[in-house]
């Protein structure tokens, strides 16, 4: 993709579509400590941390409500996706400097597919799933298959991308090379994240206490796999040997196992954790949406420490991503 | 200066957050879980968050004002039993059924328009996008959100006044002659509800403000409780004419500034009402009431009052 240039679209009673903000020189170096990103959701801010110390080097300001991040193919920016403040920004990976912003209809949650063709963009709030193209960000096709439109991942092929449907209690797969829906099935109360994962898809019921698994091709779910309450988000460790399952209601981390799926381990982690990622040293850095913190966690020794943040943190994007590989690839960012 | 740091280093960064957080997390989640509800999760905290605000303020009006009501009062009562009715509608408008069936009305008022658009190629408009140059000044929207929300709603009011249909309504609010700090809530549900139709509509024109600023939003709330209160208090010549104080309100709600004869109509700030040439800062305190109203209206209780409105505006459109 281009950048935040490149986007013609318009807005009511407002002069450009793409706010002509001061660009400020990408300073990213290799020099640079590392930093994370945390998206502030209540706050409407972006919040910088210093992940040596701990603390926040500053705040960077969205219009309302910054929910999730996507690394572009080229890993030059992140995008966070201001979903009530219909647009999406664009931040310095590496430093976290804002560069600009541009105004699209509602994104919350956003990835690029594998080989950087299209960014599909949910639009929870108003019920239908964006396909954009990935260079020029214009709208390829626009999809209304169901209510509130949650989560998304693609198969590796970049063919399909599979996107739960938080109110219609459903999982949709949809055919990119044709752009149309393949298959919905309907996979219990509430689906949120979605992964796909050694050939099946998985997704977290949030209005239960498992993980779906479906066969890609059909979207038959052929297990379930018991976690806690209000399973939300699903993430592989970077050695690939375990998968983590945030869990909202239960305020808890349920550990599976990533070959078998079988259960490992459950670790409290109060506060509503969402969004997480993993630092080279292993620590889990983890979003926690009702406590307005980030928490620290070492599964070696089970201590968390907590870093003060803005209301209700969401995502969670740390800088080390762009220099770990075995990390990236286990995002399916590299 | 140590000591100083070491004493904030104790105190919670979002006091509010933290204990709308702790709500959240051991009772609305898992009502909402049990319920099968968890698709409204995003939203949830938010709404907890308008109650824990909605409560406070609650506690911060009443710390504040039962002191100035029972030390300084402008008139004093031999009985506070038509007070309770009033103490009911704040309950009802600031912790209860109200705040959340007006974040529902309004989310879904606004998931319309802002779908209608996006199929259109449009993205919804907010002060931000209309004036760029404010983006990145957080407080500075805030306050221009303020001061524009405030200006609608002085025109809201007046109209209110203007029309005898639409005062009929309004009226509920006037009919109180034991006006306290517990009277700014007390409105006819109709009334709320063109209330809120109006907000929805100049929020749809320019956006949401952004809610990240629950302490000025208290302080909002909490001037437009204090005008009602009452007191002697006064803000001085030049106070008086900044924000609003409970003797300039009281103006608006005495008994010869009933129905379309009133003034001093701004919520917030007397701003509009010198601009526009309604404000009264001259006129001495007299006691508040509508003498056209029903009696039912000032006394009944809240079904009374609410059916009181109703039965006024009927005859109010049969001329």
């Amino acid at each position: 993709m281009t950048g935040p240039a490149s986007l013609p679209r318009r807005t009511l009673f407002a002069a450009p579509a793409l706010l002509a903000l001061p660009t400020r020189a990408r300073a990213a170096s290799a020099a640079q400590p590392p930093i994370a990103i945390v998206l502030n959701s209540g706050g409407a801010t972006v919040s910088v941390i210093d992940m040596t110390t701990r603390k926040i080097l500053r705040d960077e300001p969205t219009f309302r409500e910054p929910s999730h991040w996507a690394l572009t193919p080229d890993h030059k920016k992140l995008l966070i996706a201001d979903s009530s403040g219909n647009a999406l920004f664009f931040l310095d990976p590496a430093t976290g400097t804002e560069l600009g912003h541009k105004l699209i209809p509602d994104p919350y949650q956003l990835w690029f597919s594998p080989d950087g063709t299209y960014l599909t963009i949910t639009c929870l709030r108003l019920n239908h799933v964006d396909v954009y193209h990935a260079a020029s960000l214009t709208l390829a096709h626009r999809f209304k298959l169901g209510s509130m439109p949650s989560h998304l991942s693609y198969t590796p092929d970049s063919r399909t991308v599979f996107v739960s449907m938080q109110d219609s209690g459903t999982l949709v797969a949809i055919d990119l090379a044709n752009m149309t829906p393949r298959w919905t099935t309907k996979v219990g109360k509430t689906p949120a994240g979605v992964m796909w994962h050694d050939g099946v898809v998985l997704t977290a019921i949030m209005g239960s206490d498992h993980v779906a698994v479906l066969d890609p091709a059909t979207g038959r779910i052929t297990r379930t796999i018991l976690t806690d309450k209000g399973a939300h988000n699903i993430f592989l460790t970077p050695d690939r040997t375990q998968l983590y399952v945030t869990n909202r209601v239960a305020g808890s981390l349920t550990v599976l196992d990533a070959r078998t799926l079988g259960f490992v381990k459950r670790i409290a982690m109060p506060g509503g954790p969402d969004d997480l990622c993993f630092a080279p040293d292993g620590k889990l850095w983890i979003a926690l949406r009702f406590a307005s913190r980030v928490a620290v966690h070492d599964p070696v020794t089970g201590a968390t420490d907590h870093i003060s943040v803005g209301r209700s943190p969401h995502g969670i994007f740390i800088s080390t991503l762009l220099t770990d590989r075995p990390a990236l690839a286990a995002m399916r960012l590299a | 200066m140590q000591m100083m740091a070491q004493v904030l280093s104790h105190v919670p960064a979002h006091p509010f957050n933290d204990v709308a957080g702790w709500i959240e997390q051991t009772a609305v989640l898992p009502l909402l879980y049990r319920a099968g509800l968890m698709q409204w999760s995003e939203l949830s905290f938010g709404w907890t968050l308008v109650a824990v605000y909605g409560i406070t303020q609650m506690i911060l009006a009443y710390a504040v004002c039962v002191p100035l009501e029972r030390f300084h009062p402008l008139e004093r009562w031999t009985t506070s039993k038509p007070v309770l009715v009033d103490v009911f509608y704040t309950f009802l408008a600031r912790v209860g059924v109200l705040p959340i069936m007006t974040f529902v009305l309004f989310y879904a008022a606004q998931v319309q328009l802002d779908g209608f658009l996006a199929d259109r190629g449009y993205v919804p408009p907010m002060l931000e996008t209309i004036i760029p140059a404010l983006f990145g000044h957080p407080v500075v929207t805030f306050a221009l959100y303020a001061l524009i929300l405030d200006f609608t709603d002085y025109w809201r009011h007046r109209l209110s006044h203007r029309f005898s249909i639409w005062y009929a309504l309004h009226a509920v609010h006037h009919a109180q002659r034991q006006m306290t700090f517990w009277s700014d809530d007390r409105n006819h549900v109709i009334d709320e509800v063109l209330s809120f139709l109006w907000f929805m509509l100049i929020g749809l024109l320019i956006g949401i403000p952004p809610l990240q600023f629950p302490l000025l939003i208290l302080m909002l709330r909490f001037v437009e409780s204090l005008s009602h209160a009452n007191t002697t208090l006064s803000f001085g010549k030049i106070g008086d004419r900044l924000l609003v104080s409970p003797r300039f309100h009281r103006t608006h709600h005495g008994i010869l500034a009933a129905g379309q004869k009133s003034c001093n109509y701004g919520a917030v700030f007397p701003l509009w009402d010198i601009i526009f040439k309604t404000a009264d800062f001259a006129r001495p305190p007299t006691p508040t009431g509508d003498p056209t109203a029903p009696e039912a209206m000032a006394t009944g209780t809240y079904l009374a009052q609410q059916w009181s409105g109703i039965a006024h505006t009927v005859r109010a459109l049969r001329g």
